[in-house]
């Protein structure tokens, strides 16, 4: 199974650093104010981001470099590790915002649950493609399924929409996987009557569905709102780049989840428009990757950053526009976060080394 | 270990999931910047813009000869936005030298986190230039408009001075608000979350209206001579205030209204008699309200003998007395129960009515009064006027203090007719008496003449009437001689004025209690006697040593008629 010769998908990378590019610059339209207000410095975030960005760019051209069968070796081995890390987390975590998701390493901080995303995505591939034959039966794909179940409590106890977010890779993942479409169907039905009496449980996510419906109404719809007056200011094409107002203050950091809707703000239809199809790029690029690998385990890691992007990006924009109830989600390589933009991008050298493989 | 075909498919079907939900979003995104766009636009402008006046400045007052006398002055503000100082130290430095304040003053206000700090108002406008061209970055220059008196404290009770928002508070400021006032102008800014305005971005204007000039009757040199008058006879007979009135009897305007001690115009708030500080606050403001009064017109005193012009014209009016009925006075006159004096303690002895009213003598009053009657006392006083007010132009006049008609009897009737026991304000005497030796058609005061224009252009003319006839041609024709007499022959020979003829009569009544011994002296004149032009009358309140009106009211007026008449272009005989 030698390569014959190493060949990037270079519409993928151009795409994916014309994203990078794309994002620093927003983040740092975006991000200069909240800077200048709370640390009198309007590079604060951008100098961070761009700091992580350079960190994982290295980091993606090593791993693309690569083979990437030798991560079949760690793949459990890093499963662990997530684990551990999403346990340390819940003790000696750091909190921000009312949420323990970080934990601090000198003046760095670190968001395990991102790499957990990985981790997740590498050990799905790993298992399903050494157990093809399995899958089958509906019991293999169900206990596949249970072996993601603790990362994904472990990340839910304080952030559910990235263990949403896991869960919905492993998803994916297994439907690939799996020849069959009618138990998936099931799975659906079952996970949609989960979800409901899962809200029902607690009030406040009921709250949040009344503060989707009328966001007007609320004081807590007011980030919601004020995403949606940021979008609304733009029109077609925007008030111009650097001139939301929207940012200043009036959505809440602004570079961190609602970023997509400054973008709307500042370039309007026709850029928030290119930034989806960037996105839609990178999303057929995986496909086409992921089509064409040289075996399933190739296939499946591709799947899997197909479903972590397509998903991020889905329910960010949706959450953005209000079509969905408010959750926290980050706008992949656009919104600030240090640790997701590191990780990302050694997903991105994953799939670039799987692509450099193809048949 | 193969990518099988069914994997390839199931790749697709979330490839297709993903592209029908993303465009599904760019479709809700469509949606909501073009459809929704206007809607979320209107909510967004609202939440970010600020509107922030413009001050339209007030329209200027000037005299009948265009000189000045209400203006404004371009004052300015001085500010600083912390957010956006970068020298600190420097702005504290320029800031205290320029504006005179103490270094550490300036300091906690420049080092204060807050949004806007305000530093000084009411600054130059020559020393907000020097700030603004320091351009120290986050120090804010605003300008403004400041309400200007040039004359500090001439006609004060008149003109009036305005508030913090350029409202009219007192006088003509208030009467004529609505003419002075424009309209303010507003800005709309755009700032961020926590109300900073941004910078560079376009803001919308709405221009300021600037206020229509008021013209008024008053003569700014006229009014300066009286007040110099006015002053001088107070210092002379340490009176605790004196008002003089000068108008034109003919159309009633008024041409200077003292009310001494004024008060600066420029510093409203500022006591007159300069012992502010050991004053509560109420009492402050009492004293204020007190210094800010206009004697003549909102508050009424006893008129005294000048009210005897009114009596002998409703006599005249009536046919109750002529000319050469001949009356004996033995110094007193006993009505009903009550020995009435005259102020000539020996008595006048016999004398027509001519003498009777040169000599100002109280008995043949009361004899023509009680001849005259109740009812008919009422009706003259009802149709001169006298019951209502002025209507001159200018806020607070006081009514008529009158007894009830059904209470009068000889004794209260006797005493009216001599101008005592009821009270009316300085104006309605002058304008009674201006009224019946006009030719006896009643005028309404005013100082009102048009309102112009920024160009000077007329607006607007007050037409403030010519109203009814109150006395007869020939009774006000019979009155001027009589009044003439006075000055010529009688108690107001003061008042003469060489080359002149001078028509007018003597005051002087004792205010209430009488037990005080205070009295208020007061002439009433005009010129020229036969077609008068000009009516002057002078009030002193509580004169000290010779109090008689005949002695020292009268010279007043006298002196600024020898001065005026020439300079009214009245020529002399």
């Amino acid at each position: 199974m030698q390569p014959k010769k190493r060949k990037y998908d270079v519409t993928l990378l151009t795409a994916l650093l014309f994203l990078v590019a794309f994002g620093l610059i927003i983040l740092y339209s975006t991000s200069a104010y909240n800077g200048e207000v709370k640390f009198h410095d309007s590079f604060y975030y951008l100098k961070k981001q761009a700091f992580a960005t350079g960190l994982g760019i290295a980091g993606m051209l090593i791993v693309a470099k690569m083979d990437y069968h030798i991560w079949r070796h760690m793949a459990l081995l890093g499963y662990l590790i997530a684990i551990l890390l999403a346990v340390a987390v819940l003790f000696v975590g750091e909190e921000y915002n009312g949420s323990k998701r970080w934990l601090s390493l000198g003046p760095f901080s670190f968001q395990p649950s991102e790499f957990a995303k990985v981790a997740v995505i590498l050990l799905l591939a790993h298992i399903v493609s050494k157990n093809v034959k399995e899958m089958v039966k509906l019991s293999a794909l169900a206990k596949v399924m249970l072996l993601i179940l603790p990362i994904v409590g472990l990340v839910g106890a304080s952030n559910l929409s990235t263990a949403i977010i896991i869960l919905g890779i492993g998803v994916i993942v297994v439907f690939v996987a799996s020849p069959k479409y009618g138990q998936f169907i099931f799975m659906g039905v079952l996970g949609t009557g989960f979800m409901t009496i899962f809200l029902a449980l607690e009030s406040y996510r009921l709250e949040r569905l009344e503060i989707w419906r009328n966001p007007e109404k609320f004081e807590k719809g007011y980030q919601t709102l004020q995403g949606l007056y940021a979008i609304g200011s733009g029109g077609l094409f925007g008030r111009g780049l650097g001139e939301s107002v929207q940012k200043l203050g009036f959505v809440p950091e602004a570079q961190n989840d609602m970023i997509f809707s400054i973008i709307c703000e500042e370039l309007g239809l026709f850029g928030a428009g290119f930034v989806m199809i960037l996105f839609l790029i990178l999303i057929w690029r995986f496909f086409v990757i992921a089509t064409h690998a040289e075996d399933l385990f190739g296939a499946l890691i591709a799947s899997g950053a197909m479903a972590h992007m397509m998903i991020q990006v889905i329910l960010n924009i949706a959450v953005v526009t209000n079509t969905i109830p408010n959750t926290g989600i980050t706008l992949p390589f656009v919104s600030y976060g240090g640790t997701s933009v590191v990780f990302l991008l050694l997903e991105m050298g994953l799939v670039l080394s799987v692509s450099s493989m193809v048949r | 270990m193969k990518n099988k075909t069914y994997n390839r498919k199931k790749i697709l079907v979330v490839f297709c999931c993903a592209v029908a939900v993303i465009f599904g979003l760019i479709g809700r995104l469509v949606y909501l910047m073009v459809f929704d766009a206007k809607y979320y636009q209107k909510k967004a402008e609202a939440l970010h813009e600020r509107e922030r006046e413009i001050k339209a400045a007030r329209g200027e007052i000037v005299d009948a000869k265009g000189t000045v006398l209400a203006t404004n002055k371009t004052v300015c503000t001085i500010s600083v936005i912390h957010s956006q100082i970068k020298e600190p130290e420097k702005i504290v430095k320029a800031l205290s030298a320029e504006l005179g304040m103490e270094e550490d003053e300036v300091r906690k206000k420049v080092e204060k986190v807050s949004s806007m700090e305000r530093i000084k108002t009411n600054v130059e406008k020559a020393s907000g230039d020097r700030i603004r061209e320091m351009e120290l970055d986050g120090v804010k220059v605003d300008e403004d408009f400041k309400r200007f008196y040039p004359y500090n404290e001439l006609a004060s009770k008149v003109l009036g001075f305005t508030g913090g928002d350029n409202q009219g508070i007192i006088g003509l400021e208030v009467k004529y608000e609505d003419y002075l006032k424009g309209k303010n102008g507003t800005i709309l800014t755009t700032t961020d979350a926590r109300g900073v305005e941004l910078d560079g971005v376009a803001e919308d204007r709405i221009e300021p209206v600037a206020g229509n000039t008021l013209k008024v009757s008053l003569d700014y040199n006229i009014q300066m001579y009286a007040q110099q008058m006015a002053e001088k006879v107070m210092e002379e007979k340490q009176a605790d205030k004196v008002g003089i009135l000068l108008m034109n009897p003919q159309n009633g305007e008024i041409l200077a209204m003292v009310n001494v001690p004024e008060f600066n115009l420029n510093d409203p708030f500022t006591l007159n008699t300069g012992n502010s500080d050991e004053l509560s606050d109420e009492k402050k403001q009492d004293a204020l309200n007190q210094m800010w009064r206009n004697g003549c017109i909102n508050d009424t005193y006893e008129p005294g003998s000048t009210f005897k012009v009114i009596t002998a014209a409703s006599c005249l009016e009536e046919r109750v007395v002529s000319l050469s009925d001949n009356f004996s006075c033995p110094g007193y006159k006993v009505v009903e129960d009550r020995k009435i004096r005259c102020h000539k303690v020996g008595g006048h002895g016999a004398e027509n009515f001519v003498e009777g009213i040169q000599n100002s003598c109280n008995p043949v009053f009361i004899e023509i009064g009680l001849r005259l009657g109740t009812n008919n006392f009422y009706k003259y006083f009802e149709q001169f006027g006298l019951m209502g007010m002025t209507g001159v132009d200018l806020p607070g006049e006081a009514g008529t203090i009158m007894h009830k008609k059904e209470n009068v009897g000889q004794v209260e009737l006797a005493t009216m007719s001599f101008g005592q026991s009821f009270q009316i304000t300085p104006l309605q005497l002058a304008t009674t008496v201006a009224s019946i030796v006009n030719g006896g058609e009643r005028i309404t005061p005013h100082f009102g003449v048009s309102v112009l224009d920024k160009d000077g252009k007329e607006v607007e003319k007050f037409d403030h009437g010519r109203g009814k006839r109150i006395v007869s041609r020939e009774t006000s024709e019979t009155m001027k001689k009589l009044l003439e007499s006075v000055v010529s022959e009688g108690s107001g020979k003061n008042a003469y004025v060489e080359g002149y003829h001078i028509g007018g009569k003597t005051a002087t009544s004792q205010t209430l209690p009488r037990s005080a011994n205070k009295y208020i002296s007061s002439f009433v004149g005009f010129a020229p006697a036969d077609d008068p032009k000009v009516l002057g009358m002078c009030v002193i309140y509580n004169p000290q040593g010779v109090y008689y009106g005949g002695t020292i009211a009268a010279p007043v007026v006298k002196n600024i008629f020898e001065n005026v008449l020439p300079y009214l272009g009245i020529e002399k005989e």
